[in-house]
């Protein structure tokens, strides 16, 4: 453990010799030619998208009285949904080669959680209830950068995170196991190519968290961010 | 020690508090300084079953549904409770003898009672020092496994009685019909509904969701107290509280329902027993079974109003409780 610690402090140390260097020297420079190698550390920040989840109705059943010829009774449906949301990303990435980065992120979100309620035996007003939800989901990542040395460069990846889902007033934590896959393109700007726009597609593997199943769910992700490449 | 014998359990429901009971309608007492929930305190609770056959089934059949009634709420993994059967006895439920005692008594007048429940209670502190359930062999009862045409199931009454016995009150969570003079029950979700189902049902035989909330509620383990939450508000009509009003706790995520009861003029309830997490809240009048089988008849309950869902989901938290939620509803 003391050495991954040494070794990261180490590979930071270098990024931040490297990132003064040719900035000072000359702002003219290509940085195609020589970037990203290893060492090389890439910083994005942007919007996010996340799917929702939506059940089928189900109903809130009493047991029912067998002389009655009823094999249940239903007191009102129920149509449980997640909206799909909009947040906030930041990731920090290193490459270990000219191609390959390790990153890790943080996501932030605030999904809006549904209730549809109709049908009521008693005649209650149909009704959707609702509360919010702040999303957290920290992750890890290994980054394939398709021909890194390219205006545009394709990339792939794939990680594992970390999900926390807290309630509206901290009342209830609710955490689980995310992986992912994505697969996007970097697109540079200008002659110097340190700054660019980041596009990217996925689905996220969960396990936990915030869910009205209990199965382990997929959720397509989309992100566009922001990329400064040092 | 001040001590009454053989109180009615509809009349001694914790509506008379002014504060709120903790989920459920418990049973309570009055005492100086408030309400006290009704309650055993020495575990395990020892009972005889009287040694006299009634409606078809022997002594020997009846203690054998009455073990494994109790056995279902010993069963119970959120709640502290433990019976042992002592051993027949030629006592009869109802006699002030200092035994708890289950058996039949042929009470013909009786003709809509399967079952009553009856105690002794230390009525400063609230402890059950004895109680007694009688099945009424008016009626033509059946221990089949599968149940028995125009027979009603043992087990499935002695479970309900087990539950009054342990302390809990009615349950309101079902549907009700008026036929013939009576009340026909549609269909419940609750053991301690208080009307049972047809004869040749065995559906009483399992503790629901909202009858584990109760004896948890009463008899709360370690376990209870750290995984379960609750919801705690009140019912308002114009602006004043409604008294008897039907706050039920739906979980969307399991389907799960837990009911309890507005119980003061401030329209104040608590659910407990929640699992943690999102849970939609519905409000009903109690129209679904006899006031007094529910409160005391000379409380006020409002059942002019219109059922309603809250239109927040609330949030029960692991350990912990979701407060100052405010139902209102409209009159009818």
């Amino acid at each position: 453990m003391i050495t991954e610690m040494t070794r990261v402090m180490r590979i930071l140390a270098t990024v931040a010799i490297v990132a003064c260097v040719p900035a000072a020297a000359d702002a003219q420079v290509w940085l195609g030619k020589t970037k990203p190698r290893p060492g090389s550390v890439e910083i994005s920040g942007g919007g996010t998208w996340t799917g929702g989840q939506s059940l089928p109705k189900s109903a809130a059943t009493l047991t029912a009285n067998p002389s009655g010829g009823l094999s249940s009774f239903e007191q009102f449906t129920s149509e449980p949904s997640m909206d799909p949301a909009f947040g906030v990303q930041g990731a920090l990435a290193v490459y270990v080669t000219r191609a390959i980065a390790i990153e890790g992120g943080v996501r932030f979100s605030r999904p809006q959680l549904k209730v549809g309620l109709a049908n009521d035996v008693e005649g209650a007003p149909d009704i959707t209830a609702s509360t919010t939800m702040s999303s957290y989901l920290f992750t890890g990542s290994l980054v394939y950068n398709v021909g890194a040395q390219g205006r545009t460069v394709p990339f792939i990846a794939a990680g594992a995170g970390h999900l926390r889902d807290v309630h509206t007033g901290n009342e209830l934590v609710e955490t689980g196991t995310e992986y992912h896959g994505k697969a996007g393109v970097k697109m540079w700007f200008g002659r110097t190519r340190q700054v660019g726009l980041r596009v990217e597609g996925g689905v996220s593997v969960r396990d936990g968290g915030f869910s009205y199943e209990d199965d382990r769910r997929f959720v397509p992700t989309a992100a566009a961010s922001l990329v400064y490449l040092y | 020690m001040k001590r009454s014998a053989a109180l009615c359990l509809t009349l001694m429901c914790v509506a008379l508090s002014s504060d709120p009971a903790s989920a459920y309608l418990k049973l309570g007492t009055q005492v100086d300084r408030g309400t006290v929930t009704l309650r055993w305190e020495e575990f395990p609770v020892r009972y005889f079953i009287t040694n006299a056959a009634g409606g078809g089934v022997s002594a020997t059949q009846l203690r054998d549904a009455v073990v494994s009634a109790f056995s279902r709420w010993d069963a119970v993994e959120t709640a502290e409770t433990t019976s042992e059967f002592v051993g027949f006895t030629g006592a009869r439920p109802n006699d002030d003898d200092g035994l708890t005692v289950i058996g039949f008594e042929n009470r013909p007048d009786q003709d809509r009672t399967l079952g009553a429940t009856s105690f002794l209670i230390d009525t400063l502190t609230g402890e059950i020092v004895e109680a007694e359930i009688y099945l009424n062999s008016a009626f033509q009862w059946s221990v089949a496994a599968n149940g028995q045409a125009e027979r009603f199931d043992v087990e499935s009454i002695a479970l309900h009685e087990i539950g009054h016995l342990l302390g809990l009150g009615h349950s309101a969570l079902g549907e009700t019909e008026l036929r013939n003079g009576g009340r026909r029950v549609i269909a419940a979700e609750s053991v301690m509904f208080p009307v049972a189902f047809s004869a040749g049902s065995t559906a009483g035989r399992t503790l629901k969701t909202d009858d584990i909330a109760g004896i948890s509620d009463t008899y709360p383990n370690p376990t209870y107290r750290r995984e379960r939450g609750s919801v705690s508000g009140s019912v308002t009509k114009s602006g004043r509280g409604v008294l008897g009003a039907h706050v039920v706790a739906f979980n969307p995520r399991t389907g799960r329902l837990v009911g309890g009861f507005s119980l003061n003029a401030d329209g104040r309830f608590v659910i407990g027993g929640l699992e943690p997490g999102p849970h939609v809240l519905r409000v009903e009048p109690l129209d679904d079974g006899d006031v007094e089988s529910f409160f005391d008849l000379t409380l006020n309950i409002d059942a002019n109003f219109r059922a309603k869902f809250h239109d927040r989901l609330v949030v029960v938290p692991r350990g912990g409780g979701a407060s100052d939620i405010e139902i209102r509803v409209e009159p009818k």
